[in-house]
């Protein structure tokens, strides 16, 4: 009786020690996913998903999920290899979201007056989805690279048609043709707009999407593949427990 | 901070994360960011589009002037006592002491990740909004203001806090450096000389304010230094599981004798 009952004791001890680092700990995985997705998500796919007439049909596809990959890849290692959960890609797009939709009512909407129906962020969860269900089924980087970071590339586009196809109807002003997006962005003009005009208008091939964003979706894809991969090996590293001497 | 639970005849503390003080500091950050947030929104356009005007000065170069003084004194000062009130015999901490000084390590990390938080999406998205609708004239607007001078050094005096807490209260971190927490708070501190690039930059060869652009990239490189933390949380969290089972075994051996004794009594009768 009395071992059974000093047992029990330990084992509540435990309980209670462990869930007190969990109420502190799950708060501070989710803030480090919030906080260093949307900075890196902010400087380098930034302008592409703040405005609704940068989602071109040529960047905006291809830097989008060469970029949004990076955090589910670092941590996932990290999540899947050291605490057997596969959430990285969910959570941390969970995170992006959440944080964005915050900061671009609060920055672009209220600070700067946009409207909110040209600085709406993407959404990105159903990728997220993709990719832990195959690192869940596959239990394998290869795999999950092959299969779940190709279908991010592939699939970022026709996941967020239903929320851009309002905004490609096209109009005609003055006699030219353009899109409901390019017109809201020449009535809102911004000081990024030279640079823009400069970097989407290198072109040959004139269109409003067509062939064109299917090519830049599979092209993004297989690029996402090597991408996936080289970043689930900076995850190995960042997950390693290194203890040094001394530093200098 | 620790509990007593009573185990039969002997007795055993659990040790209690500071939550009023989490909590109380949490407060705190969220009241005196968002205050700092509501006289941006009500002055920045207002009074702070042109650095040469007596108004900006008034309004805005004031409170740089007073986030310069104040914040690097608070971080000496908590840096300080810390290491003044440094424990010097860390040889003989118990592991209940030592699982309650993790607690307030990780505490304090929640409030490093929350003004992280803060500062890489609200503070640097109104920076962003800002850019987009005016062309700077100085190296000082009412957001980088708000964003290099006030929460980057808040977040920096968090981290090196948290750091010098280990340091000087966790002996598995005295003894040795851990590199990513080593890293995870290098990463801030060298946001402030890329800040000195970035500004450079923007004078001299690139005064278009694409957000994405390749003069901002050394700031993602900076912010990847948080991955650190996946290496950081596996230090803390081998540790925790360590201490956790020690303190079990502890309280198994501590209850030892008063069994046998119990048994002893059971058989006599």
């Amino acid at each position: 009786m009395a071992i059974s009952a000093s047992a029990t004791q330990a084992e509540k001890d435990a309980h209670r020690i462990n869930v007190q680092f969990d109420t502190l700990i799950i708060p501070l995985v989710v803030l480090v996913f919030a906080a260093v997705f949307s900075f890196h998500f902010a400087l380098l796919v930034g302008d592409w998903d703040y405005w609704i007439d940068w989602r071109d049909r040529r960047w905006w596809p291809l830097v989008t999920p060469l970029a949004i990959t990076v955090i589910p890849a670092v941590f996932g290692y990290f999540l899947w290899e050291r605490l057997r959960l596969p959430l990285a890609a969910t959570l941390s797009f969970l995170a992006l979201g959440v944080a964005a939709w915050i900061s671009r009512y609060l920055n672009f909407h209220l600070f700067a007056n946009f409207p909110m129906n040209m600085v709406w962020p993407s959404t990105f969860i159903g990728l997220g989805l993709i990719i832990d269900c195959v690192l869940l089924l596959t239990r394998s980087w290869f795999w999950t690279g092959l299969f779940g970071a190709f279908a991010v590339g592939l699939l970022i586009y026709p996941l967020n048609w239903p929320l851009l196809a309002p905004f490609q109807v096209p109009v005609e002003i003055h006699g030219t043709m353009l899109t409901v997006a390019d017109l809201m962005g020449f009535e809102y003009v911004r000081t990024a707009i030279p640079e823009y005009v400069r970097i989407i208008e290198e072109s040959t091939l004139r269109t409003f999407g067509e062939a064109v964003t299917p090519l830049t979706a599979v092209f993004a894809g297989f690029l996402n593949i090597m991408n996936y991969w080289l970043w689930v090996w900076v995850g190995y590293l960042a997950a390693k427990a290194i203890w040094l001497r001394r530093i200098v | 901070m620790s509990k007593q639970i009573e185990m039969g005849a002997g007795a055993v503390d659990t040790p209690r994360a500071p939550w009023r003080a989490i909590f109380l500091a949490l407060a705190g950050i969220a009241v005196v960011f968002g205050l700092y947030r509501v006289y941006q929104h009500q002055t920045a356009f207002t009074f702070g589009l042109d650095y040469f005007s007596d108004d900006f000065q008034k309004y805005w170069m004031t409170v740089l002037y007073v986030e310069l003084t104040v914040i690097p004194l608070l971080g000496a000062a908590i840096v300080g006592y810390l290491w003044k009130t440094r424990d010097r015999h860390l040889d003989q901490l118990k592991p209940v002491d030592e699982l309650g000084r993790y607690m307030k390590l990780v505490g304090m990390l929640l409030l490093f990740v929350t003004v992280f938080y803060l500062t890489g999406s609200i503070y640097a998205e109104s920076d962003a909004a800002w850019h987009q609708v005016t062309v700077r004239d100085t190296d000082f607007t009412p957001t980088h203001i708000g964003l290099f001078y006030f929460a980057v050094p808040t977040l920096i005096v968090l981290g090196v806090s948290s750091f010098m807490y280990a340091r000087t209260r966790l002996p598995q971190f005295a003894e040795r450096v851990s590199l990513p927490f080593a890293i995870a708070v290098a990463g801030p501190i060298m946001i402030m000389p890329n800040l000195g690039f970035n500004e450079w930059g923007h004078t001299f060869f690139y005064a278009e304010e694409l957000f994405a652009a390749p003069i901002h990239w050394g700031f993602v490189l900076l912010g990847w230094a948080v991955f650190a933390a996946a290496g950081l949380l596996v230090q803390v969290l081998t540790r925790i599981i360590a201490l956790t089972k020690q303190m079990n075994d502890d309280a198994a051996a501590a209850v030892q004798p008063v069994l046998r004794q119990d048994q002893a009594v059971a058989k006599a009768a």
